[in-house]
């Protein structure tokens, strides 16, 4: 080991080429963040980079936009009953597939994993289809079932993360001392996969309050959440509100995650 | 004939129907506050038994007896035993208190009754001092005593203890060993206790079941199992052992506890003196020598010796293993260390034994065919 120290260079210059590296990474991943950020505060009349001076009024201006609030309660209402609904189904699948061996384990495991790997549009225009003669175009119904179609992967994926690592030995060890299976689920299995299950529930209510496409093709026209809102105000209109719109939307997703995590440890459970 | 505590009567587990039983009718009668060890090695069936006296698998056929009432179809939170797995599966998010009081909580106890029951679990384990912590800051051997305490707080009608040492250091192994012996004996608690230690079956178990593909190859006490072996299987599994076939040439006198002393002889060696069930003379049996009961002197002593070139010296510190060459065997004699002269490879040895240290084994050697 010794040895080996007295030949290393003093100057290794695959160091600074790493941070350089990081770097650009980084600033590949937030540049947009950060324009969207600037621009937010720019007093240009248009969307438009860079900055002619500063101003407030496009964050003034959002409380009076009623599209903006209104698609706003759509996809709070939409992506609270998603979640709730996707960890209510998603939980016991993943439960089923890490426990049982059954003969149509691999294709159940597909389907409800496929979500994930057919494009949005694809599913989309599949569910306008279905959904018009059972009248669910233009409901909440009708969004959440595309909703929940789509996030459903994300909550079994990371609950079998967390399946995975458990030892199953636990819920033995609580069967013998007298515990029926309601109460191993509840007071062992549960809390020992919540990581598992709050990440899950956590990017499926972000995923969901995000989606456009589905949305957009579902209930464009009768019900149309902030997404579809933002989408048809950049159409109609080109000034800086919705770049306040986003920043503030930012700032929300930042304070759920910082506040699970300072909960719950999400970090732990996404690894 | 006292009621046993536990009776297993022709216990059957077949994994899958056309491959051999893992369990293969198994019997067994456990005494009230006994430990007995299911000792074998690694797929002999002794973890598959226990799952199913725990109920945490079906049986393929047969029946568990507990306390004279069937159990064999009662489900596994109905059998009220208590159980330490080899991972100690304590549970993550509870503290050590809680770990304790869960079997309690099952059975609906009152507060106030908990409260005393798990401190005086947690005295007997001599960790009353952590009942507040949380299990993962504990060490492995902390562990394991909050996994018996969780067990036992229960006064489970039978403790179940799956390879409870196995992930643990050597030294505190031993210690652990002492430990849940004297928590056993001062709890009565009737135990059944899984291991492929013959060392931790020996030291802590009142009755042993030496098992073997899904077959208990004996039962009975440490004495037992390692002086009297039934089988060539057990002689080899628990301790070590010399075989030599050795032909029964004719009775010459009782011995103890309802054995014979028989004449016996052993090809190309000559004759000598050995003991053994009674009824064996005209067979070929193999004769069982453990190491430490073979001398080895470097002068000839007595008639009865085997004369034999030393192969093989190890010096271990406080036992010296000797392999000494007799003819086309080869026999491991082992002894005390002394401070004197030690044997050399190459030395001339003459081997000897006591006769009562010269076990047969009852069940005959196949002759080979003419």
């Amino acid at each position: 080991m010794s040895e080996a120290r007295l030949f290393k260079p003093r100057f290794n210059p695959a160091k600074p080429a790493f941070g350089i590296l990081v770097f650009l990474l980084y600033l590949f991943l937030l540049a947009p963040l950060l324009i969207v950020f600037v621009v937010s505060f720019a007093s240009n009349q248009y969307l438009s980079f860079p900055p002619e001076g500063l101003t407030f009024k496009w964050y003034e201006m959002l409380p009076e936009e009623s599209t903006f609030m209104n698609g706003m309660r759509v996809s709070l209402i939409v992506a609270v009953i998603v979640t709730v609904i996707v960890l209510a189904l998603g939980v016991p699948v993943a439960l089923a597939l890490d426990r049982f061996e059954f003969k149509a384990k691999a294709a159940v495991q597909s389907f409800f994993l496929s979500p994930l790997l057919i494009p949005s549009i694809v599913l989309a225009l599949g569910m306008v289809l279905l959904f018009g003669p059972l009248n669910l175009n233009n409901t909440y119904t009708g969004i959440i079932i595309g909703h929940v179609a789509i996030t459903i992967p994300f909550v079994i994926r990371t609950t079998l993360m967390s399946l995975a690592t458990t030892d199953t030995s636990c819920e033995a060890a609580a069967r013998i001392l007298g515990a029926g299976s309601w109460t191993v689920f509840r007071r062992i299995t549960l809390p020992i996969i919540q990581p598992g299950v709050i990440a899950g529930g956590v990017i499926a209510f972000i995923v969901s309050f995000d989606e456009a496409v589905i949305s957009l093709f579902v209930a464009e026209s009768g019900l149309p959440t902030l997404p579809v809102q933002v989408l048809r105000y950049v159409e109609n209109s080109a000034d800086a509100a919705v770049a306040a719109l986003s920043v503030i939307l930012i700032l929300i997703s930042l304070a759920v995650v910082v506040v699970v995590e300072r909960a719950m440890g999400l970090r732990k459970a996404l690894r | 004939m006292t009621e046993s505590k536990l009776s297993i009567v022709d216990l059957t587990k077949r994994y899958a129907a056309g491959l051999d039983p893992a369990v293969d009718r198994l019997n067994m009668e456990v005494e009230e506050g006994h430990l007995v060890a299911l000792l074998g090695p690694s797929g002999c069936g002794k973890t598959t038994t226990l799952r199913m006296v725990a109920g945490l698998m079906d049986p393929t056929a047969g029946s568990i007896v507990v306390d004279g009432k069937e159990i064999t179809h009662t489900p596994v939170n109905k059998r009220g035993m208590g159980m330490v797995f080899q991972s100690y599966a304590l549970f993550p998010h509870m503290n050590v208190e809680q770990n304790v009081a869960f079997g309690l909580q099952m059975r609906q106890t009152s507060k106030s009754e908990q409260k005393r029951r798990v401190a005086g679990a947690l005295d007997m384990v001599q960790l009353g001092h952590l009942s507040k912590r949380q299990v993962k800051d504990l060490s492995g051997g902390q562990q394991q005593r909050i996994a018996l305490a969780r067990a036992l707080v229960v006064e489970p009608t039978l403790l179940l203890l799956d390879e409870p040492l196995s992930n643990l250091d050597a030294k505190l192994r031993e210690t652990m060993r002492t430990e849940i012996r004297s928590i056993q004996q001062r709890t009565r608690a009737t135990t059944l206790f899984v291991t492929h230690d013959q060392d931790e079956a020996l030291d802590m178990a009142d009755r042993i079941a030496v098992m073997n593909g899904g077959l208990i190859e004996q039962f009975g006490s440490p004495t037992d199992v390692y002086e009297r072996p039934r089988t060539r299987f057990v002689a080899n599994f628990i301790g070590q052992a010399n075989f030599l076939n050795a032909r029964v040439l004719s009775e010459t006198g009782s011995a103890a506890k309802g054995e014979t002393h028989y004449r016996v002889s052993i090809d190309g060696l000559g004759q000598f003196g050995a003991v053994g069930a009674p009824g064996l003379t005209g067979s070929t049996h193999e004769l069982v020598i453990r190491p430490h009961r073979l001398r080895v002197s470097l002068q000839p002593a007595g008639t009865e010796t085997i004369a034999g070139v030393i192969e093989r010296v190890n010096y271990t510190g406080d036992a010296l293993s000797v392999a000494v060459k007799a003819g086309d065997r080869v026999l491991q004699s082992q002894m005390p260390t002394s401070s004197g002269d030690l044997p050399r490879t190459g030395d001339a040895a003459y081997l000897s034994w006591n006769e009562q240290d010269a076990y047969l084994l009852p069940t005959p050697v196949k002759e080979p065919a003419a």
